[in-house]
């Protein structure tokens, strides 16, 4: 054994090795026309990329020029502020030094950067700056000018709450990253910002509430991002499978919101944010397998409202995970359970069926996925057809060709709105997996196989991490001061601390004077007039 | 050993899933008729006196598995021969259960199925478990604690409002004196399901608050042997002796007589899923104890590659050790208890608590001298 570890970390040194790449980037020239050529060779001429001279530009002394790319900038901005003040401002008295002394003081722009080599001028043009070239100087302007079309802010389409903020995440991260700033209006709310893809150079921001949040997570993330060398990265779903815990597993490890105010409270409990651009979905983590149950609405109503929604929730991933499984067991292996009524009803039924209650749930089971696959994809106006469709053959015809019994269309129907009612999509696409298995299991070794495999389950989920929090906390292992906010939602004046293995030291989130609401003057503060009628 | 910590709830929920596990789905100490629960009782508080030894061991060397300090007390070879020896009973006792668990399973639910492809499901599913480390088997645990005494809750409440519980039946107590019920006890309930606790031993050095450990232990005890005698009595006085007696699984006659509205009955469910589950820790808790003890013995790194050919050797025994059910219940009630339980449970732990006394009063004395 000792043998084979050795081998895997020489492995490891080499591919480490091979890993060290010549970063050394090219630097600018003084030339100008060179720049340019080399801007205009190295993108291929494309077309939308803006070259503009400025020949005669009081503000420089020589010829310069501003380079641009058509859509990703505010044209307003370009036009209107850059090349007009640099064609209309004051010839310069004196020789500047430095292109920034020359620039800074005369553009009124936010931000300016100075850029000295190749890679990051690329970079800088490529996400919407304004480059400036002046004959001379062997470094270039970059000043801000993103802008271009962009979607709005709409309702999200996932994660819909009845009572809470209307707003969801766009595609853009500057958008989203100001939409939490807007609600934690706090200067510990930090962000960091990195690029990542080789190809696409995406940025992709991690935000977290210095001093909430742990900071052993945060440097875990950091290095975990850091690790990611891949060509591209176009949704936050690529980042989410390479900073996993454990790939291995049908479960979501992190968790992924379009809804700002869901972002806010989850940052507040000390957990971290991963923005990624062109995603409306922001990660967060660490997540635990409870709070897939949650909603944001559950926090706004009145606590036992909240926790009944919660305990159906848990009976809803129940009922799509075991559901079929269930009729299986029972309808084939034991029949002495069902009550003598309901078992005879369920033969009458059956008696015309030529397959076995497995087949028959797995017939209901896949033409039930097909349509709802089918639903996903099909363009909105014939997606009613499908509708149609779906109910006559998973409803009566099904049943009047004797294909299908009567009563696995109702266990087929109620599990599919289960598994449609679960909160998130996360957890409900994993337990329609499993569900399957659960079935196959329930076929070959009824009660049996279903405990088993159920069992199976639990352990499995109770071996998971998500960034190092076990994954069935609070629950197992079982902490007793977080069990307000799980399966049951105590009264928030009454859930005094934050999850305890997300925040590390800051663990109280209410002042010591915040308590159960009884008010001493509730009832002497509205006296009744002496004249009023009893 | 591996590196994990389990909190104090964490082993308690084992303790007490343990001591469950298979004592609860038999008829325990029903040879002294209507006053098994006194047996049960009793038991446990000789499992108390047990566990004492047990802690007090462990006191003496908290850090080490008792595979280590076996050969602390007894010297290096002799050491780890007798932990060796221990490895072998409790891989003995954990194919003992599986067999039970399978026969069981067998008779009342799948007649036609080999005994073997039930066995080796669990042991398949067990091994997983084991192979994850002590602390996923404890948070799972801490969950299936929860699920059973809901369980158990429920069922209770079922019972009542089926109104067959006759209290009449445990009458008279006491009706042949104190003799067979100590006989009994001695016999029987001290070992199993309480002695038993011994796999513990291997397990309590992983926990993190090392104070807590003699409160969860006597805690475990206790509410496991009331949860047990109460059992007895709903089986005692819903069945009566006689059919208590005789019926192979009490609990599973116990819950058959529920009958709410018309519509709650047969809920042999209860009964199928008390009996995976309680199967399921038990030889779980004996084979991760032979598969850590094992490791530590022969350096074996990480433990968990020791658990599927541990299992497999479950299997095969609890396959081959006796040629049918009635054979295998004959050793269990005559051989096993008092060449195995009474010397591995009782005599060996207290000589070598003696030893281990006589041993660091000596380290002790030239400490402070």
């Amino acid at each position: 054994m000792p043998s084979f570890f050795k081998k895997k970390s020489q492995k490891g040194k080499k591919t480490a090795e091979k890993q060290k790449k010549p970063a050394v980037s090219s630097p600018l020239s003084e030339v100008l026309e060179e720049n340019l050529a080399v801007i205009t060779s190295k993108t291929g001429n494309s077309t939308d990329i803006i070259i503009r001279r400025l020949k005669h530009s009081p503000r420089f002394k020589t010829e310069s020029a501003i380079v641009y790319l058509k859509g990703l900038t505010d044209t307003q901005t370009v036009q209107e502020i850059l090349i007009e003040s640099l064609m209309k401002s004051d010839p310069v008295e004196q020789e500047p030094s430095s292109m920034q002394e020359m620039v800074e003081g005369y553009l009124p722009l936010g931000i300016m950067e100075s850029l000295k080599d190749w890679e990051t001028l690329f970079q800088a043009l490529m996400s919407g700056h304004t480059i400036i070239f002046v004959d001379g100087f062997s470094e270039a302007m970059s000043t801000s000018t993103e802008g271009g079309e962009q979607r709005s802010i709409e309702e999200p389409s996932t994660q819909r709450a009845i009572r809470g903020s209307r707003e969801g995440f766009t595609e853009s991260i500057e958008t989203n990253i100001s939409m939490v700033r807007r609600i934690i209006q706090n200067p510990t709310l930090w962000t960091e910002t990195m690029t990542i893809g080789r190809v696409t150079k995406t940025k992709v921001t991690i935000m977290y509430i210095k001093g909430i949040a742990r900071d052993d997570i945060i440097e875990e993330l950091r290095n975990r991002l850091k690790k990611i060398d891949i060509d591209s990265v176009l949704e936050s779903g690529y980042i989410e499978q390479y900073i996993e815990d454990q790939s291995l597993t049908v479960f979501p490890t992190l968790y992924h919101s379009e809804r700002p105010d869901v972002v806010a409270g989850n940052l507040l409990e000390g957990r971290f944010a991963l923005f990624v651009n062109g995603s409306p979905f922001v990660l967060l983590g660490p997540v635990v397998f409870i709070q897939f149950f949650q909603s944001i609405e559950d926090y706004t109503e009145r606590f036992y409202i909240s926790t009944a929604l919660r305990l159906l929730r848990v009976l809803i991933f129940f009922i799509s995970l075991i559901g079929p499984a269930t009729y299986i067991a029972a309808t084939t292996f034991h029949q002495e359970m069902i009550p003598t009524q309901l078992l005879v009803a369920i033969a009458a039924q059956r008696e015309s069926v030529p397959f076995p209650s497995f087949v028959e749930a797995i017939i209901m089971e896949v033409t039930f996925e097909i349509l709802r696959e089918a639903g996903i994809r099909m363009p909105k106006a014939i997606g009613s057809a499908i509708s149609i469709v779906g109910a006559l053959v998973i409803g009566q015809a099904a049943v009047q060709a004797g294909v299908v019994s009567a009563a696995m269309v109702i266990i087929v129907a109620i599990t599919a709105i289960a598994s449609f009612a679960t909160p998130s999509f996360g957890i409900a696409i994993s337990t329609r997996l499993l569900r399957f298995l659960f079935m196959i299991s329930a076929a070959t070794f009824g009660f049996y196989g279903m405990i088993l495999g159920f069992i199976i389950l639990v352990v499995h989920l109770c071996g998971l991490r998500s960034f190092g929090v076990p994954y069935m906390s609070p629950l197992a292992p079982f902490v007793p001061a977080d069990i307000n906010d799980t399966v049951i939602r105590g009264p928030l004046w009454a859930d005094r601390k934050r999850p305890s293995f997300m925040s590390g030291q800051n663990q109280l989130r209410q002042g010591e004077e915040t308590g159960r609401p009884e008010p001493d003057k509730s009832r002497q503060m509205v006296t009744k007039n002496e004249g009023d009628a009893q | 050993m591996e590196k994990a910590k389990i909190t104090a709830y964490q082993l308690f929920a084992l303790v007490l899933l343990f001591e469950l596990g298979s004592a609860l789905l038999v008829a325990l100490g029903i040879e002294a008729k209507q006053d098994a629960w006194i047996v049960i009782l009793l038991g446990m508080i000789g499992g108390l006196l047990i566990f004492f030894v047990f802690y007090r061991l462990y006191c003496f060397y908290p850090d080490c598995l008792p595979t280590e300090y076996l050969q602390k007390i007894m010297g290096k070879g002799l050491g780890k021969s007798v932990a060796f020896l221990y490895m072998l009973y409790n891989v003995y006792l954990a194919a003992r259960v599986l067999r039970d668990f399978g026969a069981m399973l067998l008779t009342f639910a799948y007649i036609e199925t080999p005994l073997f492809i039930a066995n080796t499901l669990m042991i398949l599913v067990i091994v997983y478990s084991v192979s994850k480390g002590i602390e996923v088997l404890a948070r799972t645990g801490e969950l299936f604690l929860v699920f059973i005494y809901f369980l158990a809750g429920s069922g209770v409440l079922l019972v009542l409002f089926s109104g067959v519980i006759d209290l009449h039946n445990l009458q008279p107590v006491l009706e042949n004196g104190w003799k067979p019920i100590i006989k009994t006890t001695v016999r029987e309930t001290i070992y199993f399901p309480f002695g038993e606790l011994i796999v513990f031993t291997m397990i309590m050095p992983y926990l993190r608050d090392a104070k807590k450990i003699r409160n969860v232990g006597i805690f475990g005890v206790i509410v496991s042997g009331i949860s047990l005698a109460l059992v007895m009595v709903i089986n005692i006085s819903i069945l009566g002796v006689d059919l208590t007696e005789r019926s192979q699984f009490p609990l599973l006659s116990t819950i058959q007589t529920i009958q709410v509205a018309d519509f709650l009955e047969r809920l042999d469910v209860y009964f199928v899923i008390a009996l995976i589950v309680g199967g399921f820790f038990k030889v779980a808790m004996f084979i991760y104890a032979a598969v850590i003890g094992t490791a530590n013995i022969f350096t074996v790194t990480p433990p968990s590659r020791l658990s599927y050919p541990i299992g497999l050797v479950v299997l095969i025994l609890s396959m081959t050790m006796a040629s049918s059910f009635p054979e295998h219940l004959k050793e269990g009630v005559s051989i096993v208890p008092l060449l195995l339980h009474l010397p591995f449970q009782i005599i060996f732990p207290v000589l070598l608590l003696g030893v281990a006394y006589w041993k660091n009063r000596k380290h002790k004395k030239q400490g402070t001298g």
